[in-house]
């Protein structure tokens, strides 16, 4: 689903910054891959690269088996839309915006009629249990509500890959479990490759592999089991509120 | 995943639609779900400077309207026929009055005598403070004047002249010097209805008169004037069928320029032919003043209203500069944040403009009707040009679509990842 050749990003200026110094690395469909690190180690870079949000200045992705190391700005624009999901680390929405709207965007940028994107983003807000909150506006919502509103418009697009920055980072224990649960699930019930960074050690044992960044290198790699993954998802950041959702098995209708 | 520019797949048309569609979902909730107070008082800002340009034009508009007017209706008409560069006076008045009436378009035309003349009056007829101008006494039939001009609708007291006056005389309150004039360098200092006047013409004749009427128009111009009957003038003079001038009247549906050119190929050719412009005298100044003026104001006006608007998005724009990184990040275009802050400020206009126009019409406009200003051409009120509205508005919503276009353009083409994160 991607591949990463020698990818190199250095961010110019008067004393030029090698954030990352080549890179190489693929992610299968479907994976839940997290990316982690100390500070500076390159690792929200890594994701800019690969979400098209930032030029890297060497090497090649490939997302998709489609090339998009040369993509120009407005192609960009329009892969984004189309392909990718992204989410925050604060809470990125549009305040202006009820969590449907908020979440529907990206579809009627698309061009969806009226009648379908709401269908679609109600059946994500569904997804992301988020059905009774639809029509509050975002400051009605906790954060862990709208760090799912966020992911239920990364995916309303059925986006190939999820880029996720550090999407716990400003939650409450209860809302990180929530929302790595979720995460799971997408990858578990939908197939949805997810691409993840966080610093936090916990937050790994929900994903299927994890790449260590170190001074913009790859440091190594570690493969998290199948036990380590079910404990987690049975007891990590484990509260006694309902999970989100119950079940995700059909993904939100082809786009 | 097989990957196409956009382009190649869907409708230009299609996009464009899409794109326009989604940049008014994005402004219509701005404006329902920001902030109430910004938008209000951007809107009453801009309204109060769109109603500077157009309530300071108007009554500029109104004040040199009203003057031309004066100048129109009771000063010298449309068209000043003089007599040729070499000539005492137009020939044949009668005949070349009866040409000037067969034009179509002219309503009505006057003859008038000039002559310089001592004006004197002792009011208290003891010789002993004996007041003394020196003018310009102009003769007019009555019958003809009153289609021509309209100081017979504005005698203050007695009343106008008849055909068959002799020693009667007419003058504006300005020469009477009462009743409120207010030039008093060259006035009788309050000669009244009733009194005596001596008139020492210039060609030796000297007669006494019985001040008929005074009127005003409140116009200084025409209230500087003094008039005896045309057949008082011939006898002074001791012509006949002459003219010192002649005054057209005509319909506003052509302009002076075409009835001048009407009455030269009716044979006035050698006679001086002159527009009412060229009368308006110490008014030019006055009226070029308030030109300028006009203009600065709506400049003025425009500017403020301009700024008010880039202010208001500049800061919508930078305080929301993390939110279009974000979304440009999920997708949007960067057009679609461009228009939706357009959209935004042509919106902030267009209801100030909505508003302002309903204010100018419903509560300026009979304010001042009610109460006009008191200028020197007379009691001015708003004159509403419908171009200069027109222009005002095509010129406001210009300046809120460059408005929302500049600070808007800036911040969407910062890089995505400076947006968001500083």
């Amino acid at each position: 689903m991607i591949s990463v050749s020698n990818l190199v990003k250095i961010y110019e200026g008067h004393v030029p910054v090698n954030a990352l110094k080549s890179v190489s690395f693929e992610v299968q469909s479907g994976e839940f891959l997290s990316i982690m690190g100390p500070s500076g180690s390159g690792k929200s870079t890594l994701l800019h690269q690969l979400a098209l949000l930032d030029t890297p200045t060497s090497g090649r992705i490939l997302l998709d088996k489609t090339d998009v190391s040369n993509l120009s700005d407005h192609m960009k624009t329009d892969f984004r839309l189309r392909y990718l999901g992204y989410v925050f680390q604060e809470y990125a929405l549009i305040p202006e915006l009820d969590a449907l709207e908020n979440a529907f965007l990206p579809l009627m940028l698309l061009g969806y009629k009226r009648k379908d994107y709401l269908k679609i983003t109600r059946e994500m807000m569904m997804k992301v249990g988020l059905a009774d909150r639809q029509r509050h506006l975002i400051s009605q919502l906790s954060g862990g509500e709208q760090q799912r509103v966020a992911i239920a418009r990364a995916l309303v697009n059925n986006s190939k890959i999820l880029f996720a920055d550090e999407p716990c980072a400003n939650l409450d224990t209860e809302n990180k479990g929530i929302v790595l649960r979720l995460l799971r699930k997408l990858c578990d019930g939908l197939g949805q490759t997810i691409l993840m960074v966080t610093h936090e050690p916990e937050q790994r044992e929900f994903t299927d592999r994890v790449l260590y960044l170190r001074d913009g290198r790859l440091e190594k790699e570690e493969k998290i089991s199948e036990e380590v993954r079910t404990n987690a998802l049975q007891h990590g950041y484990r509260t006694d509120i309902s999970e989100p959702v119950d079940e995700i098995k059909d993904p939100p209708d082809a786009v | 995943m097989a990957y196409n520019d956009a382009n190649d797949c869907w409708d230009y048309v299609s996009i464009m639609w899409n794109d326009l569609q989604a940049a008014l979902f994005l402004v219509f909730k701005y404006i329902t779900r920001g902030s109430k107070g910004t938008t209000i008082l951007t809107i009453l800002v801009t309204m109060l400077a769109f109603l500077q340009i157009n309530l300071i034009t108007s009554i500029f508009s109104g004040a040199i309207n009203l003057a031309y007017k004066q100048v129109k209706d009771n000063y010298v008409s449309n068209i000043v026929i003089q007599p040729a560069s070499d000539e005492d006076y137009i020939t044949q008045a009668s005949l070349v009055k009866s040409r000037i009436n067969s034009i179509p378009g002219v309503i009505s035309c006057s003859s008038r005598y000039a002559m310089g003349a001592a004006i004197s009056y002792d009011p208290d007829k003891n010789g002993k403070d004996v007041k003394s101008i020196g003018w310009t006494i102009k003769s007019i039939d009555p019958d003809e004047e009153r289609k021509v001009t309209n100081i017979q609708d504005y005698m203050i007291v007695g009343s106008y002249l008849e055909e068959s006056d002799r020693d009667q005389i007419i003058m504006g309150r300005e020469i009477s010097g009462g009743f409120g004039a207010s030039l008093e360098v060259q006035s009788l200092r309050g000669a009244n209805i009733g009194d005596e006047v001596t008139v020492q013409y210039n060609n030796g004749i000297k007669r006494v008169y019985t001040i008929k009427g005074i009127y005003t128009t409140i116009f200084p111009l025409s209230d500087m004037g003094v008039f005896v009957t045309e057949k008082e003038m011939e006898s002074v003079l001791g012509v006949h069928n002459r003219a010192s001038e002649i005054l057209v009247k005509t319909d506003p549906v052509y302009s002076e320029e075409y009835y001048m050119r009407e009455l030269r190929l009716a044979g006035l050719d050698k006679q001086e032919l002159r527009p009412w412009i060229d009368f308006i005298g110490l008014i030019s100044g006055i009226t070029q003043s308030f030109d300028i003026i006009k203009r600065i104001v709506y400049f003025i006006g425009l500017v403020v209203a301009g700024v008010t608007i880039f202010i208001v998005i500049f800061i919508a724009t930078s305080s929301r500069r993390k939110q279009i990184g974000i979304m440009k990040a999920i997708g949007m275009k960067e057009k679609i944040v461009i228009l939706s802050y357009v959209f935004l400020a042509f919106f902030y206009a267009s209801v100030a403009i909505g508003l302002g126009m309903l204010t100018l019409e419903y509560a300026l406009k009979p304010y001042f009707i009610n109460h006009p200003l008191l200028l020197p051409m007379g009691n001015v009120s708003l004159l509403i040009i419908p171009a200069d509205v027109i222009s005002s508005i095509v010129s406001m919503l210009a300046v809120s679509i460059v408005s929302g276009l500049i600070p808007s353009w800036s911040v969407t083409r910062e890089n995505i990842i400076k947006a968001i994160w500083g």
